[in-house]
């Protein structure tokens, strides 16, 4: 399992992923991050709301209430260009970090 | 089927945000709770240890509550510059740049002698220009999503800002200062506040005003 000060800072960029894909709901974002990363990223309500807030806060996305087929409101979140933008670069930026520590740590894949 | 939303308004607490925020943030976390139990039923367990479960995978309501306040006060303050300050500012800077452009070119005003030296002085064109000077305010305010009074503290700013150094002078010229006069002072910065203050004030007001009559184009609703 991953510490959660490591997994802080990959979350961003793993909203901006799964959101990229189309408009999810809080619960469907966490969920999908888990199924993508096999379980390994899992974040709590303490981890993934304030980072939305956040990530809206910002002009990264943005949160809509919905109301569902069974009447239940959901707040579910978009991804704005802003967001988009951010992507590239982030993806970048992981890549650049994940090449200088197979160099310096030995990290390969599993 | 739990409460969900009793059960993350008890472990939230009282949050130091907007009513309707602090609603929006329980009802966003409770449905999260909801879905992650009714998936966990729908998985074979039974009520009652889906519950559990969903309550222990929750995560340090410590931690969230301090993240969600912190990170909605970054949103509060920065609306509070987009909404109040930024639009205070325009209308200030404007206000008392045309003013000084009319002094500097020398303009005469309107004076009316209320005692000897003490007098309404009133810069006519510049009074022409404050609904507008207003009205900018307030549409930038409004822009920035304010409603209400923020609208007009930003739109009338300029009155209000030299208001409020008449009010610290005003107390100190009279109790403080042993040198004058004090009918003549008095007569002297009702005469001020008259001309600096209430006419302007009600000159961005009714620009404030008459602009928020008209209809922005959208707000985003979130």
């Amino acid at each position: 399992m991953i510490r959660t000060e490591l997994k802080r800072g990959t979350a961003e960029l793993a909203v901006l992923s799964v959101l990229e894909q189309g408009p999810l709901h809080g619960y469907e974002i966490g969920r999908r991050i888990e199924e993508r990363s096999g379980g390994t990223l899992h974040y709590t309500l303490a981890a993934l709301y304030p980072l939305l807030y956040r990530m809206e806060h910002r002009g990264w996305l943005r949160g809509d209430w919905e109301t569902g087929d069974s009447g239940k409101r959901r707040r579910c979140y978009r991804l704005l260009p802003r967001g988009r933008k951010m992507l590239k670069p982030m993806r970048a930026e992981w890549a650049d970090l994940f090449r200088a520590l197979r160099r310096v740590a030995k990290v390969t894949h599993a | 089927m739990p409460d969900w939303r009793a059960y993350v308004r008890q472990n939230l607490g009282p949050l130091r945000l907007d009513r309707q925020e602090v609603s929006d943030i329980s009802e966003e976390l409770a449905g999260h709770l909801e879905q992650l139990s009714e998936e966990l039923v729908a998985g074979g367990f039974s009520e009652a240890e889906a519950a559990l479960r969903t309550r222990a995978m929750a995560g340090d309501w410590q931690v969230l509550r301090q993240e969600v306040v912190s990170a909605k006060r970054e949103r509060t303050m920065s609306q509070r510059v987009k909404q109040i300050w930024l639009p205070s500012l325009v209308t200030l800077f404007i206000s008392w740049g045309i003013l000084a452009l009319l002094i500097g070119a020398r303009i005469q005003p309107l004076t009316w002698h209320v005692n000897k030296p003490p007098a309404v002085i009133l810069y006519i064109p510049w009074l022409v220009l404050l609904p507008s000077i207003g009205a900018a305010g307030g549409y930038l305010s409004r822009r920035a999503q304010a409603r209400g009074w923020r609208v007009y503290l930003a739109g009338t700013f300029p009155a209000l800002a030299i208001g409020c150094v008449f009010l610290i002078v005003l107390p100190f010229r009279v109790f403080v200062d042993p040198y004058v006069v004090h009918d003549f002072e008095f007569v002297g910065m009702m005469a001020m506040t008259l001309s600096w203050v209430l006419l302007p004030g009600v000159a961005l007001c009714i620009g404030v005003a008459l602009e928020g009559m008209r209809k922005l184009p959208t707000a985003t609703k979130n």
